[in-house]
Parts: structure tokens; C-alpha cells; sequence
């Protein structure tokens, strides 16, 4: 513990005090007799209390790794290789399981992409919410149940007092979605895992149910890692944003200091593909295969990157800073052309 | 309201499904070589005889016919007469069958008492003894056959040890049995407060039951270890994980989910045993149903074995139709 309270003295709530602190994380699944692939490498991230983070990623960058390693969940055979996970002022590898299960849901919350394959079919969900209630909370039946009821209402369930006693698959994806919701919050975690969590939804659906998780997370002064795929969302939705590829960040800053001037080159693809810009997408490289990449010398986006230069594949690129709190991994970062 | 009119949508069903079970095993077992008016006369029996018998019993018309008068007798909860026990069917059934029942009802009681926790267990601790032991179990339980661990116990238990009683039928003979209300030996000791009885019959159960449960267990050890394994890593019980719920409420929530299979596993070894018993119910002379049947097979004495078909036959249909209101209990996406 002494350790951990030498970077800053944790005030339970205060503006400014780093809630999550990720640093030179490394995971890693194990391959039989082979290398083992490398999820997470090398990652950085923090998160202040009350703070929003995005975390923008193709499928297989590693952000659901990320996350389940915070949680202390990877699936098997994934392990933490090295690298230091501090939450709310505890080092979260060196905690037992039971302490473990004592944080998830109850200071730590997670919120999941396909609720109705997530959610137990043979219980009812307010039963769901109640349970996860009193697992947490030295509470009774009762008082749980009515906690329960409370989250309903909150998350903008209709008819609330039916619902309680609905089973998922009688809610709709987007009133499953809240339901979720209302897991995670019922307990008012500190931290909340948002986990792709609206990739499921139509899209008004997905911006009535964002639009109401953003403001459950301000109300309740939480602080939120929010991974998607989609860029878009992170612009209204987040403080800050980060963008992870294969494992690394490659760029991390303000909201508004990335959208107005991205600079790395896998950013600005990311931002075109959803700005449905042509000239831009059809530079888009195929991913191919690059052994130096591999052998963790080369940038890893080398092999896709349009401003691939001699550099690129010799030295990696390490993550600097390049305005203020502007985190950029690239040697050549893309310059705003006005 | 559901549910009745489940039910009485299934009970719509058995009449059609009763007649064509009943069609094809008359058929199937007119197939049977075997002309039962020579068995039950003996060897020296002469042609006129024969046919003499034959039309008794109205076996010297068409197949056809013969089907229409057995239907005509059984409308009339007529299930013809055992040339063998010269009893009517029915009453012969009416003993045999509940011994049959009491067996297997016990013997998979039993079994799911071995067979799911050590499921449980062994898809829970993936990598202790436990598991290594339901492994071997489930291998041992597949490849044993019921019949000869049955001599074996008997072996050991009665002729070395002498703890069992002798492995012949399911009371004491010295034991006067109970009166019959239900011929399930256990009931109706009970009824009768016959506690002489009803120690002898429980003694008398120890060895067939444990070794069909030994056997029998392994099916559904291997259905709970499969299936919970399959929870376990399910989304529904990371997501459980998750949320921080305590290891045993985990455990719980996927064996609740699991439950489905293990019922449809049990429901098929039951259906199965009602004639599968029948090597252990010979081993134990116990004077089962499946015994009862066998013997009307090789002895081409055809009305036992229609009556057990039939007996058999509404039995399953029972037995699927609680499988199914068991589902609808457990299963909330059934009901909906």
C-alpha cells in the first residue's frame, strides 16, 4: 500500500485523482509450443475520477483483454506477463480473488455487449439486479429488491414494476441494455467498463442508451473507460480518448485536441472510414504480413500505414508527447493540412 | 391456462400414438417364429389339435383379423392370458411392473445422488482428483456391463461376507409379505405398517439397486460434467463473475442452467431401464417386468410381451409428458 501513495493521495471522489492507473501493462495467451500471442503490450492508461476515457479499437486490438484484465478475469489461457494495475489506490494483481470478487460490480463495474445471451434466462431481472445488490451491500431481501426497483425507474424502464419481473427474453435489446445498466450502477460503483457495450442496438436506440449511461455516470461522479469500435461515439461521449492498436496505444488526448488534429496515421484512418471519406479510405492499406513487426523491432502499423518510411521498420516508435498531453506513438505524426 | 392447454393438447396425442405403438409391435411380433399352440402342447401333440388350439385362441385367421380381435379384448381392458403363468396378463403386469419400477425408480435416485455432485465437481475443479476420478468413473461405468457387477457384489456381499440377503426376489420367504394395494413393496409395507416386510424388502433392494445406480451413474455424470463445463464459460456465468457474485451462487446459477440436460438424460435411462434392467432383474430373480416379457419372447407366448410393450409404451408417454411440465417449471423461455 505504502508504494502506491507515493504518486498522489487518494481522496475517495476528488476531481483530479487518478482513479485507474495502468502502466507498462503486458498480456499474453500462450500458444501450445509456439510464441504466444501478445494482446496487450507495453499499455499505459489512466483514468482521473470523474473522467470519461474512450478506448477506440478494431476488433482483436485488445481492448476486451484490457478490460477483463482489469477486472482480474482474463478467459484461459491469457495471463498478465508484467505491469502494474492500480485502482482507487490498490494494486489490483496483488489482490486475492476473494478481494477480487469483493471490487467487481460493487467499486468496479462492468457493462457487456449482448445482454440477452449475458443475462440469467431463468431469472427474473430485477431479481437479477437485487442479487448482485445484496452481494455487495450488507443488505436484506427487501431492501434489495426496492434498490432494485429504484435502478428500473433510473435507467427509464417503462412500467418499472412489470419489468422487475420480466424475463431478458421478454425485454428488448435496448431495455435489456438498461437493465444491464442498472447492474452496474446499483451498487454506485466508482468505475464503470463500458465493454462495446451498444454495438447490439439500432442506432437511436444506441444514442438514447448512451445519453442516459452518460448522465447515470456524471450524476453519480463515476469515472468510466469507454471501449468502442466506433469512433463517432467517443467525440460526445468522452473526456478523453485513446486509440489502441494490436495491443499498443498509438494515440491519447483531450477529445477535442484528437478530433482537431489527430496525428497519428492510424487515427486519421480511423476517422475517415467513419467520416465515409473515399479518397481517404481507399488509402487504406491491407494488412499485411511484416516480420519485422513481429520480431517487435518495426511499428507495428508500418505495414498499413501510408507514410511508411525506412524508419518505420527499423526502430519502434515509442509513445511521446507531442502537444500538451497529446500522446502520439509514431515517428512521422500526420500534420493538419489547413 | 398455459399449461393446461399443454396438457390436454398432449393427452389428444396418446390415443394415435398408443394405437400405432400397439400396430407396429403386434405386427413386429407376429414376425417371431414360433407357432405357441406347439409350445404349449408339447411335442406330441397331433395336427387336429393344433388347429383345434389355434382356433380357440383365434390364430387361424388373418393377421388382420387377429389384430382386430386383440383390439376388441383390449378395449375392453382385456390383455389376453400368459399360456405360461396361465394368469391374465393384466394381473401378471400388475405385479411385475411395480417391481420393475420400484428398481429403477431407486437405482436412479441413487445414481443422480453419485452422478451430479461428482459432475459438479469435476467441471468445477478442472485440474484436482475429483476430476480424474469422475474421468475413470465414466469410462469404468460405460464399459462395465450391469449384469456382472451385479454377480459380483453378490459374490462379495452374500457368499464371502454374508451381509446381503440371498440374491432372491425381492422379500423373504420367510417374510410374510404385506397386502397388495400398489405391489410396490415399500408403499405398501408402509400402508400395512408391516416394518418386518418392509426391512426385508429394503435389504433385498441394497444389491440391485446400488449396482444399477453404479452403472447407470456414469450417463449422467458425464451429461452434468459436460454440461456444466459448457455453463462455466458461458457469458451468462462471466458476466455473473463480473458482477462479483459469491462462488457459490455462481456455481448454482450454472447449474440451474445446466438442469434441462440433466433432466432429459435421466428421463431417457428411465424410459431405457423399464426393459434394460432386465439382466440385473434375472440376476436377482427378481421377477421384473423385462424378465416377464423376455420369457413370453423365447416361449412365443405373444401376450405378455404385447401387454409389456404397451404397459411400457404408456409409461414413457408419462414419463415425457412430467419431463415436460418439468421443463415448463424450470425453464421461464418455455413457459413465455
Amino acid at each position: 500500500m505504502a508504494a502506491v501513495e507515493t504518486t498522489v493521495a487518494p481522496q475517495a471522489g476528488a476531481p483530479g485523482v487518478t482513479m485507474l492507473d495502468i502502466a507498462g501493462l503486458n498480456v499474453s495467451y500462450p500458444v501450445y509450443e509456439e510464441e504466444s500471442v501478445r494482446a496487450v503490450s507495453d499499455l499505459d492508461l489512466s483514468v482521473r475520477s470523474g473522467e470519461i476515457v474512450g478506448l477506440v479499437g478494431e476488433s482483436g486490438s485488445g481492448k476486451t483483454t484490457l478490460a477483463r484484465a482489469v477486472m482480474g478475469l482474463l478467459t484461459q489461457p491469457g495471463r498478465i506477463d508484467s505491469g502494474s494495475i492500480q485502482f482507487d489506490g490498490k494494486d489490483m494483481r496483488a489482490l486475492s480473488e476473494n478481494q477480487l470478487r469483493a471490487i467487481r460490480g460493487r467499486d468496479i463495474a462492468m457493462v457487456i455487449p449482448n445482454p440477452r445471451s449475458e443475462l440469467d434466462p431463468l431469472v427474473p431481472v430485477g431479481k437479477q439486479i437485487a442479487a448482485v445488490a445484496r452481494a455487495h451491500l450488507d443488505i436484506g431481501r427487501a431492501e434489495a429488491d426496492r434498490m432494485a426497483l429504484d435502478m428500473l425507474k433510473a435507467v427509464h424502464i417503462p412500467d418499472p414494476t412489470r419489468r422487475f419481473r420480466a424475463f431478458p427474453h421478454e425485454l428488448s435489446g435496448g431495455m435489456a441494455q438498461r437493465v444491464v445498466m442498472a447492474i452496474s450502477l446499483v451498487c454506485s460503483p466508482k468505475f464503470v467498463i463500458s465493454d462495446d457495450a451498444t454495438s447490439g442496438l439500432d442506432v437511436t436506440v444506441q444514442a438514447q442508451v448512451l445519453d442516459l449511461l452518460r448522465t447515470l455516470v456524471r450524476e453519480h461522479d463515476t469515472s468510466m473507460l469507454f471501449i468502442t469500435r466506433d469512433v463517432g461515439i467517443t467525440a460526445h461521449f468522452c473526456d478523453r480518448v485513446a486509440v489502441i492498436y494490436r495491443g499498443e496505444i498509438v494515440e491519447f488526448a483531450k477529445t477535442t485536441d484528437f478530433f482537431e488534429n489527430p496525428q497519428h496515421p492510424y487515427s486519421v484512418m480511423l476517422l475517415a472510414a467513419f467520416a465515409h471519406n473515399p479518397t481517404l479510405r481507399n488509402k487504406w492499406h491491407k494488412p499485411l504480413a511484416s516480420t519485422e513487426a513481429e520480431a517487435g523491432r518495426a511499428c507495428l502499423y508500418a505495414p498499413r500505414c501510408v507514410h511508411r518510411e525506412d524508419e518505420c521498420d527499423e526502430r519502434h516508435p515509442d509513445l511521446r508527447e507531442l502537444g500538451t498531453r497529446h500522446l502520439v506513438r509514431c515517428h512521422f505524426p500526420v500534420e493538419r493540412v489547413a | 391456462m398455459r399449461i393446461l392447454r399443454y396438457i390436454g393438447r398432449r393427452f389428444l396425442f396418446i390415443g394415435p400414438q398408443l394405437f400405432g405403438i400397439i400396430l407396429v409391435s403386434f405386427l413386429l411380433v407376429k414376425l417371431i417364429p414360433g407357432d405357441p399352440a406347439v409350445m404349449m402342447l408339447g411335442p406330441f401333440a397331433t395336427e387336429q389339435q393344433i388347429a383345434m388350439l389355434n382356433t380357440e385362441m383365434g390364430l387361424d385367421g388373418t393377421i388382420i383379423d387377429q389384430f382386430g380381435i386383440y383390439l376388441q379384448n383390449l378395449v375392453q381392458g382385456d390383455l389376453g392370458t400368459s399360456w405360461q403363468t396361465t394368469k391374465p396378463v393384466f394381473d401378471d403386469l400388475a405385479i411385475r411392473f411395480p417391481a420393475t419400477l420400484e428398481l429403477i425408480t431407486l437405482s436412479l435416485l441413487l445414481a443422480l445422488l453419485i452422478g451430479i455432485p461428482l459432475g459438479v465437481a469435476a467441471a468445477y475443479f478442472k485440474r484436482s482428483i475429483v476430476k480424474k476420478f469422475s474421468d475413470y468413473y465414466g469410462l469404468l461405468a460405460g464399459s462395465l456391463p450391469d449384469f456382472w457387477l451385479g454377480l459380483i457384489l453378490i459374490y462379495l456381499f452374500y457368499t464371502v461376507m454374508q451381509v446381503a440377503p440371498p440374491p432372491l426376489g425381492r422379500i423373504d420367504f420367510a417374510v410374510l409379505p404385506p397386502a397388495p394395494v400398489t405391489n410396490f413393496l415399500i408403499i405398501d409395507s408402509l400402508i400395512a405398517g408391516n416394518w418386518q416386510a418392509l426391512w426385508s424388502t429394503l435389504g433385498h433392494l441394497v444389491l440391485p439397486v446400488v449396482t444399477l445406480a453404479v452403472i447407470n451413474a456414469g450417463p449422467i455424470l458425464k451429461m452434468t460434467q459436460a454440461t456444466m463445463e459448457r455453463m462455466l464459460e458461458s457469458d451468462l456465468i462471466r458476466y455473473a463473475e463480473m458482477c462479483g457474485l459469491p462462488k457459490q451462487v455462481v456455481i448454482r446459477k450454472a447449474f440451474r442452467n445446466s438442469l434441462p440436460s440433466i433432466v432429459t438424460i435421466v428421463s431417457v435411462l428411465y424410459g431405457f431401464l423399464i426393459g434394460g434392467a432386465v439382466l440385473v432383474e434375472i440376476v436377482f430373480s427378481w421377477g421384473g417386468a423385462g424378465q416377464y416379457a423376455v420369457q413370453g419372447v423365447l416361449n412365443a407366448d405373444i401376450n405378455p410381451v404385447l401387454g409389456f410393450v404397451l404397459f411400457s409404451a404408456i409409461l414413457s408417454l408419462v414419463i415425457y409428458l412430467v419431463v415436460d411440465l418439468i421443463y415448463f417449471a424450470i425453464d421461464p423461455r418455455i413457459r413465455g
